[in-house]
């Protein structure tokens, strides 16, 4: 796990001993947003109140919101991006559900807002634990989606989020994800950047025309009725910032390199990819566990490797062809379900790209879904059933990992549950 | 028309210091109170205001259309769910980038009263330095007429149709304004159309309440197609409610509690309700409640107007 033991700590950068939730609040401190939005929910309650103690110390300066809700978070802080300010706010699992209108009105306002979503499972069961089912409820809103795998990468992808959501040329909203409860509440050394680096990596955005902003007297409108071709003008210039965010990422991670000395791969990471035969597609802190796996798969001859999902929206399609075409078998891991597909949802997804990855065969692989953890063992047993697939056994398309009752969703059984 | 009358007039004119940023014909239903309250509060408050509107029966004429607008205000249309909290990102930012500022968050009563109530009662509890004027048509009139939270007993609405088994809503109205008053925020008041230098003074009052925090203005705005009368009967029915009581014209200052205007005589609610078709299936029994219910409010009222004692405020969020 990160830090990297080739990781250059710059003078004076420290090194701390600190949980991803806190990662993730140091990370908006140091990119001294404008107005922050502050409401509980587990497992990202840490972070609004380490930000409210920043702030209660002089720490801050920014205009902290105590809100009554997150609907009403995301409502200011999508008003306060318009007026021109930047902005952060932090939620999870009900909480983002909550924010659902709002968090659609600010992808539609091109709102540049940065927020963090701590992965828990939704409402429908009721869950604390870990799952990226929020993350999946709120997919198609038009936010560009960050996952973290580990507690660095928290505090990195918020300060390379806000470089990507207010670069003139996207004004996209962005979310961070990363695992509630794995990441949330784990420690972990993390190399907490100079605040002039920061200042000079997000500086960047100084240099660019000034966004459009809603200012007394300005005669400007947000939020006009899109009808017919206005509507679809916005809608497709939002698509295309979209598809532009993707190169953009790139360029802001090598950037990062630069200054920080810590490179991610941009929208994906590949380990271990160049001779693999075999891939599991994962995301997250279970990438972890899959690199160990994979390092002692290797070690017994096993061709496998890891590509890791880093951008979630807009997808990265054409990056993912070309890391993963030829490969001879693709295992997607997700912690979350596509409620009306067997498989879960980036499977079925990177199924929509089968004829461009040239005959790689796929399956499913559902886990880590409510806390249930993904253990050695079970991406042993992933990487096994896809070598199985490699090697043209018959597998089951669709494996609820830690629920070993599960064979393919049922379609034979009739009435009750 | 009498001198006296003529006087009035020019009273109200006074208070108009600024252009009328609307174009001159908009698209509101004939005889609607909303496009003289629309045109009337940047011409008192200045044009260079903020607002904000929801989907509502202001929406077609605030919002505008792609890059078209009826107005040159600077707006924005907000979620009903989240306007208050919309104006609070604004309001918070302004002070963080010391930009002077008049926000004005402009809406319903189904935002105001129902949906977004939370975020209404959240803004004022933090005291933020923004107006709020809900417009109280007592319903959904731009959804087709439904019942929302401030829609009087008795009123027929498409969800509480009169009927062999209906008398209309059968549940009192929510009495908004008072709700505000004990927020102890600066400044909350009532206003309506037939009284428009009252509105101009409170309207001047909430903005220099604003700046020690917030500022709310629960104004009757009648509707024609929605309830039944006659297009030019808007002021009309405006009148006959501040004169039967049925929405009496107060403002709170500090959570002080005072009438603007006193009614020395005040008439039956059935004068008010013969003008008005959602309450024409009434009978006498019917009408008793709606009068006790009035009647109930104002005594409320009166109470808490001889009140002593004023809440005490935070800083100013200006100072």
């Amino acid at each position: 796990m990160k830090p990297k033991a080739d990781v250059k700590t710059k003078a004076g950068s420290q090194i701390k001993v600190i949980t991803g939730n806190a990662a993730a609040a140091i990370g908006a401190k140091l990119a001294r947003p404008d107005v922050v939005a502050a409401y509980p929910i587990t497992p990202q309650t840490e972070i609004i109140e380490q930000i409210s103690k920043f702030h209660a110390d002089g720490e801050m300066d920014c205009e902290l919101i105590t809100v009554e809700g997150e609907n009403s978070a995301m409502n200011a802080v999508m008003a306060a991006s318009l007026a021109g300010g930047r902005v952060f706010t932090a939620s999870s699992s009900w909480g983002l559900v909550f924010m659902y209108d709002a968090i659609l009105a600010t992808a539609g306002a091109r709102a540049p807002v940065v927020m963090v979503n701590v992965n828990r499972e939704t409402p429908g069961i009721i869950a604390v634990s870990s799952g990226q089912q929020d993350m999946i409820s709120t997919r198609d809103a038009g936010w560009i989606f960050l996952i973290a795998e580990d507690c660095q990468e928290v505090l990195d992808l918020v300060l390379q989020a806000y470089r990507l959501a207010e670069d003139y040329d996207i004004q996209v909203p962005v979310m961070v994800h990363y695992d509630g409860f794995y990441l949330s509440y784990l420690s972990e050394g993390v190399n907490v950047p100079l605040q002039e680096d920061v200042d000079r990596f997000l500086s960047v955005l100084n240099d660019q025309p000034q966004r459009t902003r809603l200012l007394p007297g300005g005669k400007l409108g947000c939020g006009t009725h899109g009808i017919l071709g206005g509507y679809l003008e916005l809608r497709y210039k939002h698509v295309s910032a979209l598809e532009r965010s993707k190169a953009k990422f790139e360029e802001i991670d090598k950037e990062f390199h630069q200054i920080f000395g810590r490179s991610y791969g941009g929208q994906i990471e590949e380990y271990r990819m160049d001779d693999a035969d075999v891939v599991l597609v994962g995301s997250g802190s279970m990438c972890g566990t899959i690199k160990a796996v994979i390092d002692e798969k290797r070690e017994a001859g096993v061709k496998a490797g890891l590509l890791k999902i880093r951008m979630y929206r807009p997808f990265p399609s054409e990056a993912m062809v070309a890391a993963l075409a030829g490969k001879k078998a693709i295992g997607v891991v997700d912690r979350s379900l596509c409620f009306g597909f067997k498989g879960g949802p980036i499977y079925t997804e990177l199924k929509s790209l089968e004829i461009q990855l040239g005959g790689s065969k796929m399956i499913s692989f559902i886990d880590g879904i409510a806390n249930t953890d993904i253990t050695k063992a079970n991406v042993e047993q992933m990487i096994d059933t896809t070598c199985d697939l490699a090697a043209g056994k018959d597998v089951r398309e669709v494996t609820w990992v830690s629920y070993p009752e599960a064979r393919e969703p049922d379609s034979e059984k009739t009435g009750g549950l | 028309m009498t001198e006296k009358k003529k006087g009035k007039l020019t009273k109200v004119l006074d208070y108009l210091k600024h252009d009328d940023p609307f174009s001159k014909g908009v698209s509101f239903c004939p005889g609607c109170s909303l496009e003289l309250l629309l045109r009337f509060i940047p011409q008192v408050l200045g044009n260079d205001i903020v607002i904000t509107g929801t989907p509502s029966c202001s929406a077609p004429v605030l919002l505008g259309q792609n890059n078209q607008s009826w107005h040159t205000l600077s707006y924005f249309g907000t979620l009903m769910t989240g306007a208050a909290a919309n104006a609070t990102g604004l309001v918070r930012y302004y002070k963080k980038a010391g930009i002077k500022n008049t926000v004005v968050c402009f809406n319903g009563d189904g935002t105001a009263a129902d949906i977004g109530f939370g975020n209404l009662s959240g803004a004022a509890e933090r005291n933020e330095p923004f107006i709020y004027i809900c417009y109280d048509n007592e319903g959904y009139m731009n959804t087709g007429i439904q019942k929302s939270g401030t829609t009087p007993f008795g009123a027929s609405t498409t969800t509480t149709p009169f009927g062999s088994a209906s008398k209309g809503k059968n549940l009192r109205r929510m009495n908004l304004g008072l709700k505000m008053a004990m927020s102890k925020i600066p400044y909350a008041a009532t206003a309506t159309l037939s009284d428009l230098d009252d509105l101009a003074k409170k309207l001047l009052k909430a903005k220099e309440a604003k700046k020690r925090g917030f500022a709310f203005l629960h104004v009757f705005a009648p509707c024609p197609t929605g309830w039944g009368y006659a297009t030019e009967n808007t002021i009309e029915v405006c009148r006959r409610a501040v004169k039967t009581n049925y929405f009496p014209l107060w403002e709170a200052v500090n959570g002080k509690i005072r009438m603007t205007k006193t009614v020395k005589k005040p008439q039956p609610v059935s004068t008010y309700t013969e003008l008005i078709k959602k309450f024409a299936h009434l009978n006498e029994a019917d009408l008793k409640i709606l009068q006790d219910d009035i009647d109930y409010e104002y005594c409320m009222l009166g109470g808490l107007s001889v009140l002593e004692g004023e809440c005490q405020l935070p800083v100013s969020s200006e100072d």
